[in-house]
């Protein structure tokens, strides 16, 4: 079995030199305070006896933690996939290896390997720090390991659209402010959408409310939605969900057709088997 | 190996390269001479597979490009004239990339770069960081990249521009054991003396077409033929036609509406003379000069000088 050269490459350059381990060191060493000031502060409130520690506080940090890496991702796999074709044009390597007889496909998937790779390693580095609040209970095995499943479908997602801007315009920094464009337009622009469709549709007088299936139709592309759905359940009230959770309707028969996290995920996996074959199209003929 | 049938290279609605052919075949040396923006570039890199055509046919080993672009580059070894390398590798890392882009297997990778470094001279460069390196150890490093995968053509872009005198003499021996190796080779250059002394053919390319082509001898032979001389006078042209007949050096003369022209043999300093015996004459001659696009017009372009050329080939 051959491992992707591009990989290959991407990981030794990448991985040489003090960047990375020191940018890895940072990273944990926020989480670590992040941490600590979530219990310190707890301590401080009740007094310092875990016989009247509140597992919510447990939960609370784990959930901050936990969309604080889903921003990193969001905002970090861009950086690096936006750059991965156009950056290769740019320092005058692409037509080097466009002119090998390895397929254009490969190169697209290994360079979303690498930007994936990269992110997860922050993720899972962080593992062991999640897993202290998640020894404090509240949180199960299985949340963990779904998570990562969304982190990892979020990245894809992410990736492909910055791969593919990447190769369809000849400058990084387009590529960069395009990839950033659509993300804000997934977080921000359905939200916005929905919030108009909830002033339209809304009846004055009984103050009508949205269906959790009507916010879905607006919000599946949205990795927010999915993300706190996932994070608290569908009863919520706790950080992020809150800000759905207000404006939706609840009671017997209004459960979502599918769960927003699933919704999302099928979404990422849809936009990625789109984008990367369409990437390595654009590449294959310039 | 190289067959180029009727090459149509368009940009939008500027024609690069206007129906351009050629064939090289197993074992020749060609050299693609023009001036800068003639088409070269655009040529290969069609040959290399990293460009679409607008019309024509291009086969490598009887593989078409477009078709099959990935059996065809299997076939073809492509260095660009200009290309960059990666920061944080090392000389033997790039290689090895460029080995497992090309599918070779991982135990022959390293015998096939220390092979390959030896015959660039880098053998030495083995573990310097590709970025440190000079631009003439870059480029023969690109040319080692080029040959993994043991192409039957090599397609060379300009190898020689940007390097000082001795690293185009390194350049130049490696590129005749390459020769020696039976490679067939397609070399660019907007200087034919460079190529002169190395090719078997050459071909001559302006603005997306070839002007002339064949071997060596045969196009010294036909440059030094004749010159066209475009001469404007002022009212009749009767005495003027008169007054070149009587030169030695002008052949057969045309006259058109507007100007004479004049089929001329001979060098700068005899057309310097035609000009004076015309003006001695008392003919009004208000424009006097050398024919726009023709070859020797070219061929000062890309020599420098056709004596140049023809002390080279007599060597
Ligand atoms: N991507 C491009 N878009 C538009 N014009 C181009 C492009 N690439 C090359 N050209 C034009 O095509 C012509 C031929 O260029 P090129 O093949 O690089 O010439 P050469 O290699 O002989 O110097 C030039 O006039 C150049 O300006
Ligand atoms: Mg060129």
């Amino acid at each position: 079995m051959k491992i992707n050269p591009v990989i290959e490459k991407e990981l030794r350059i990448k991985m040489r030199g003090w960047r990375s381990p020191a940018l890895l060191a940072v990273y944990l060493a926020i989480l670590g305070l992040v941490i600590f000031f979530g219990f310190f502060e707890n301590i401080f409130d009740i007094g310092y006896s875990f016989r009247t520690f509140n597992p919510r506080t447990a939960y609370n940090v784990y959930n901050a933690l936990a969309s604080f890496q889903l921003v990193l991702l969001t905002l970090i796999v861009p950086a690096v996939t936006a750059g991965a074709i156009s950056g290769e044009r740019e320092r005058q390597t692409l037509d080097l290896m466009l002119c090998t007889n390895f397929s254009p496909l490969s190169i697209i998937i290994g360079k979303i390997a690498v930007s994936i790779a990269q992110i997860m390693l922050l993720i899972v580095a962080s593992m062991p720090i999640l897993g202290t609040v998640f020894l404090f209970g509240g949180v199960r095995i299985t949340d963990l390991l779904l998570l990562i499943a969304y982190y990892l479908a979020t990245a894809l997602m992410v990736a492909s659209i910055g791969i593919f801007f990447s190769t369809l315009f000849k400058k990084t920094s387009v590529a960069n402010i395009l990839t950033y464009l659509t993300l804000m337009f997934l977080h921000f622009g359905t939200l916005v959408l929905f919030a108009f469709y909830v002033r339209v549709t809304m009846d004055p007088v009984n103050f009508t409310r949205p269906t959790f299936n009507e916010a879905l139709a607006f919000l599946f592309a949205n990795p927010m939605f999915g993300f706190s759905y996932l994070l608290e359940g569908p009863s919520g009230g706790g950080t992020i969900l809150s800000l759905f959770t207000m404006v939706l309707s609840y009671g017997a028969g209004n459960a979502p057709v599918v769960p927003p996290w699933v919704a999302n995920m099928i979404f990422d996996v849809v936009v990625a088997a789109v984008l990367i074959p369409l990437s390595a199209r654009l590449l294959r003929r310039p | 190996m190289l067959v180029i049938e009727n090459l149509v290279k368009k940009y939008g609605r500027f024609t690069a390269v206007d129906g351009l052919s050629l064939e090289i075949g197993p074992g020749h040396c060609y050299g693609f001479v023009g001036p800068n923006g003639a088409g070269k570039t655009t040529t290969m890199k069609i040959v290399a597979g990293l460009l679409r055509p607008t019309a024509g046919k291009v086969r490598v080993a009887g593989i078409d490009v477009v078709e099959n672009p990935r059996e065809a580059k299997a076939k073809i070894g492509y260095m660009p004239d200009f290309f960059g390398v990666y920061d944080n590798l090392k000389v033997s890392e790039y290689m090895e990339f460029y080995c497992g882009l090309y599918g070779v297997e991982y135990r022959k990778r390293a015998v096939i770069t220390d092979q390959l470094l030896e015959l660039v001279n880098l053998t030495d460069k083995k573990d310097a960081y590709v970025d440190t390196l000079s631009r003439g150890m870059k480029q023969r490093l690109c040319l080692a990249r080029s040959l993994i995968h043991d192409p039957d053509l090599l397609i060379l872009d300009e190898p020689a521009s940007g390097l000082d005198p001795r690293a185009r003499i390194d350049m130049k021996e490696i590129l005749k054991e390459l020769r020696n190796m039976g490679k067939t080779i397609l070399i660019s250059s907007h200087i034919l003396p460079e190529l002169s002394e190395m090719c078997t053919s050459i071909g001559i390319i302006e603005k997306g077409k070839m002007v002339i082509t064949g071997t060596v001898a045969e196009i010294v032979r036909k440059i030094s033929q004749k010159r066209t001389l475009k001469i404007k006078v002022l009212g009749d042209t009767e005495p003027a036609v008169r007054l070149l007949q009587e030169q030695v050096t002008v052949g057969s003369i045309t006259v058109g509406n507007e100007h004479i022209e004049v089929e001329f043999e001979g060098d700068n300093n005899q057309m310097a003379d035609i000009l004076r015996s015309l003006v001695k004459g008392g003919i009004p001659v208000i424009s006097f000069g050398e024919m726009e696009g023709s070859l020797e017009n070219i061929f000062m372009q890309v020599t420098g000088g056709a004596a140049a050329l023809e002390n080279q080939s007599g060597n």
